[in-house]
C-alpha cells in the first residue's frame, strides 16, 4: 500500500457567522467553500491570492487551530475534522506555522531561548538541559549564534526575527510548515536570506511548505505547485511550470499581468482587469470573478464553475477552452 | 533649468554630539513633466527625502541644502507663509497607507472641499457650490464608480483602492506640478496596485506633472520611471536613467539588490542574498557604508568614504564602480578583496 499523502484535502468549507449590526440579520461569510487539494511530503504547495480569499482561513484549518465547517481534512492520512482531541493532539506537532509579521509573532517578553523551547514544554518533551540543547543546535541551524539564546526579539532585526520564528516552527520536527506571508514584511536583500533558509531547511529536513504568498515572482521561485484562490473558493490549481506558462483562468492571467517585472523592458503597468474584490459577505452570484472578467458571459452570472481537469492542471472557469485555443 | 532642483540635501535628528543623519547629501533633479524612481530598502532614508522637500520635517529633525529651488524660487529662503501657499498646491504627496492619512471624522467630499478651500482657485476659495461639483469632478477623474455616492461615504466605507484614489484626487485637486507618491501602493493587492499605477501614470500624463514615485520595489520602478535614485543607509548610492541603470548597475548595491530578486535567480536555486543588514542608528561603519556587506570592497572602502561622481545624469558613490560587463574598475583586484574579506570578523 502507498503512503498516504502528507495533507489531502476534499471538499473543505469554512463558514463564519459575523454581527453585522444590532438589527440587522447576521450575515454569513463563506471563507473557504470546496476547497481540494493535496500535498507530499518534502513538497512546496503555494497559495496565491488577494485579501479576503481565504488564503489564513486556509491556514488556520491546516494547523488544526479551528475545525472546518464541512470536508475531510487528512494529515497523515488521519481525518482531524472528525478525529477526537487526543487524535488531534498528536497531530498538531507535525504541523508549525511561521507568521507574518516577525515583530508581532515573537512574545517581546521571552527570551529566544523561552520561545524556541515553549512548544517542547508544552508537549512534555525532553528535560530543561535536552530542551537546551535543542534549542542551541536549531538556533545554528537556523543562522543564528549560541549567544543569541539570552537576547530578547527587540534586539534583532526582521530578518533575524523571521529566522527565530521558522526555528520555533521547526522545534518539534514538523513534516509540514505553513508559511503565512513569510517574506512580505522584509526588504528585498534579506527576504533573500529567508528565502534560502526556507529552501536549505526543505532539502535537509525533508519538510513540506504550504506557502501563503501575494507574490507571483517568490512563488514561481519557490513552489512546486501553486493554488490560486478567488474569495474562498480554487480559480486554478496545478503544478507551477504549467500554471505560469499557460494561465488557463483568467484571474490567474490577470495576476500575472498586474504582477509588476523586471524583465518587462519599456513595458509600462497596465491594469489588467477592472474593479475590486466584492465583499465576501455579499458575494456575486455565479462565478466570483464574473463582474471583473472580461470574458464573463451571461451563464458566468448565474451558475458557479466547478474546479475541472484542463491540460494538466486544474481550473474552474465556464469558458476555459474558448479562451484558451 | 530643473523644475525642482536639490543638492546636497542632508537631514539630522538628535543633538550635536549624538546627531544620526537620516538623509545624507542627497542630489535630485526633477524636470517638468518627468517620472524619477526613489528605490531603496527600509531606513534608507527615501520618505525622510520627500518630508524635507515638502517642509515635513520637525524639530528635532534639521534640514540643509546646499541648493534646495523649485520653479526658481529658493525653498530655503521662503516664509513659512509662502511655502504653505506652494506645498499642497504645486508640490502634493500622497502616502502608503491611505486608510491612516485620511480623517475617519469627516467625509471624502468634505476632505477634498477642504484642501481646494486652502488652495484653490479664488472662484473656488468663495463658492461652496463651486468647490463641490469640482470635488465630485476630481472623484470622477480618479475613476471612482458611483462618485455621486461616494461623496458622502467615510474613509471607513471605502477599500484601500478606492481610499488611495481619493488620496489621488486629493493631491492633483490643485493641479500641482510635482506629485510625490511615497509607496503608494504597497498596501493595496496586486490587481487594484496595477491599477492605481496605471492611473498616477495617465494622470501624470495627460497633466504633464512631474512624478517623484518612492517605492522599495524595483519592480515597479522598471514600469514607470525615466530615471532612477536608488538609496542606501541614508546616502544616494547611484543615480541613472532606465532601463541602463537596472541593465548594468555601477553601485554595487545596485547590482546585488537585482541580484537577489527572484526573477533574477534560476527557479529553486539558492538566491544570491547580501549578507548582513543595512546598519542602523549605532553600527555605522567607517568608510562606504556598504562595506561590511559588499563583495568587493577593499581596505580603502572600510577606510574612506567615496564622494558621490560622475556626470550629472550617471552619478555613482563607490571607489570601484561597476563596468558593463558589472566588474569593479579602478585598480580593484580580486586578490586583495578575498585577504581584506578573510581579515573582517564576521
Amino acid at each position: 500500500m502507498t503512503e498516504p499523502p502528507l495533507l489531502e484535502v476534499r471538499d473543505l468549507a469554512r463558514h463564519y457567522v459575523v454581527s453585522r449590526g444590532l438589527l440587522r440579520r447576521k450575515g454569513l461569510v463563506r471563507a473557504l467553500a470546496g476547497v481540494s487539494f493535496s500535498l507530499a511530503a518534502g513538497r512546496t504547495l503555494a497559495v496565491v491570492g488577494e485579501s479576503g480569499c481565504g488564503k489564513s482561513t486556509l491556514a488556520r484549518q491546516v494547523t488544526m487551530i479551528e475545525p472546518p465547517t464541512s470536508g475531510t481534512l487528512l494529515v497523515e492520512g488521519h481525518d482531524v475534522a472528525h478525529a477526537d482531541a487526543q487524535v488531534r493532539r498528536r497531530l498538531r506537532p507535525r504541523v508549525q506555522m511561521v507568521f507574518q509579521n516577525p515583530y508581532a509573532s515573537l512574545n517581546p517578553r521571552k527570551t529566544v531561548g523561552a520561545l524556541l523551547e515553549e512548544p517542547l514544554a508544552i508537549n512534555g518533551i525532553g528535560a530543561a538541559a535536552g530542551r537546551r540543547s535543542a534549542a542551541l543546535a536549531m538556533l545554528a541551524r537556523v543562522g543564528l549564534r549560541a549567544e543569541h539564546y539570552r537576547r530578547y526579539p527587540h534586539m534583532f532585526s526582521g530578518g533575524q526575527r523571521q529566522r527565530i520564528a521558522v526555528a520555533r516552527a521547526l522545534m518539534l520536527h514538523p513534516r509540514l510548515v505553513v508559511a503565512d506571508e513569510p517574506v512580505s514584511a522584509l526588504d528585498v536583500s534579506i527576504q533573500a536570506q529567508v528565502l534560502n533558509l526556507l529552501m536549505d531547511l526543505q532539502q535537509e529536513l525533508g519538510i513540506a511548505y504550504l506557502f501563503i504568498s501575494h507574490n507571483l515572482q517568490v512563488v514561481r521561485h519557490i513552489a512546486d505547485d501553486v493554488l490560486v484562490m478567488y474569495l474562498g473558493r480554487i480559480a486554478e490549481y496545478g503544478p507551477k511550470r504549467d500554471l505560469f506558462a499557460q494561465p488557463a483562468h483568467p484571474y490567474t492571467r490577470a495576476l500575472l499581468a498586474s504582477t509588476p517585472t523586471l524583465g518587462a523592458g519599456a513595458r509600462r503597468v497596465r491594469a489588467a482587469v477592472q474593479g475590486e474584490l466584492p465583499s465576501p459577505l455579499d458575494p456575486p452570484p455565479g462565478c466570483a470573478f464574473h463582474r471583473r472578467c472580461p470574458y464573463a458571459v451571461e451563464r458566468c452570472a448565474v451558475d458557479v464553475p466547478v474546479l475541472a481537469p484542463f491540460r494538466g492542471v486544474a481550473v474552474a472557469c465556464h469558458r476555459v477552452a474558448e479562451i484558451n485555443p | 533649468m530643473p523644475l525642482l532642483d536639490i543638492a546636497g540635501l542632508t537631514v539630522t535628528f538628535g543633538t550635536d554630539e549624538h546627531a544620526f543623519v537620516a538623509v545624507d547629501d542627497v542630489d535630485l533633479a526633477l524636470d517638468e513633466g518627468a517620472i524619477v524612481g526613489v528605490v531603496g530598502e527600509s531606513g534608507s532614508g527615501k520618505s525622510v527625502t520627500a518630508l524635507a522637500l515638502l517642509g515635513l520635517v520637525d524639530f528635532p529633525g534639521r534640514v540643509s541644502a546646499h541648493r534646495m529651488t523649485f520653479a526658481g524660487r529658493d525653498l530655503r529662503a521662503m516664509t513659512e507663509q509662502s511655502r504653505r501657499a506652494l506645498i499642497g498646491k504645486d508640490i502634493a504627496m500622497i502616502f502608503q497607507d491611505p486608510l491612516a492619512s485620511l480623517d475617519p471624522c469627516y467625509t471624502v467630499a468634505y476632505q477634498l472641499m477642504e484642501a481646494l478651500a486652502a488652495h484653490g482657485t479664488p472662484g473656488e476659495r468663495r463658492s461652496r457650490h463651486l468647490r463641490r461639483s469640482r470635488a465630485l469632478e476630481l472623484l470622477q477623474q480618479v475613476e471612482i464608480p458611483d462618485a455621486a455616492a461616494r461623496m458622502r461615504a467615510f474613509p471607513h466605507q471605502l477599500s484601500g483602492g478606492m481610499a488611495q484614489r481619493v488620496m489621488i484626487a486629493m493631491a492633483i485637486a490643485c493641479e500641482p506640478r510635482v506629485l510625490i507618491a511615497d509607496e503608494p501602493t504597497t498596501a493595496l493587492d496586486v490587481t487594484v496596485q496595477a491599477q492605481v499605477l496605471d492611473l498616477l501614470l495617465r494622470l501624470q500624463e495627460q497633466r504633464g506633472m512631474a512624478l517623484i514615485l518612492i517605492t522599495h520595489d524595483l519592480a515597479v520602478v522598471a514600469e514607470t520611471a525615466q530615471r532612477v535614485v536608488v538609496m542606501y543607509a541614508g546616502q544616494q548610492v547611484e543615480t541613472g536613467p532606465l532601463p541602463e541603470i537596472f541593465a548594468a548597475p555601477k553601485h554595487p548595491y545596485t547590482q546585488a539588490l537585482l541580484a537577489a530578486l527572484p526573477e533574477n535567480n534560476d527557479e529553486r536555486a539558492r538566491l544570491q542574498a547580501i549578507p548582513g543588514v543595512v546598519p542602523g542608528l549605532h553600527d555605522r561603519p567607517t568608510g562606504c557604508l556598504l562595506s561590511p556587506r559588499c563583495r568587493y570592497a577593499l581596505d580603502r572602502c572600510h577606510r574612506d568614504m567615496p564622494p558621490l561622481d560622475g556626470p550629472p545624469e550617471r552619478k555613482v558613490r563607490c571607489h570601484f564602480p561597476l563596468d558593463a560587463e558589472g566588474r569593479p574598475t579602478g585598480g580593484w583586484n580580486r586578490e586583495k578583496a578575498a585577504e581584506v574579506a578573510a581579515s573582517m570578523p564576521s
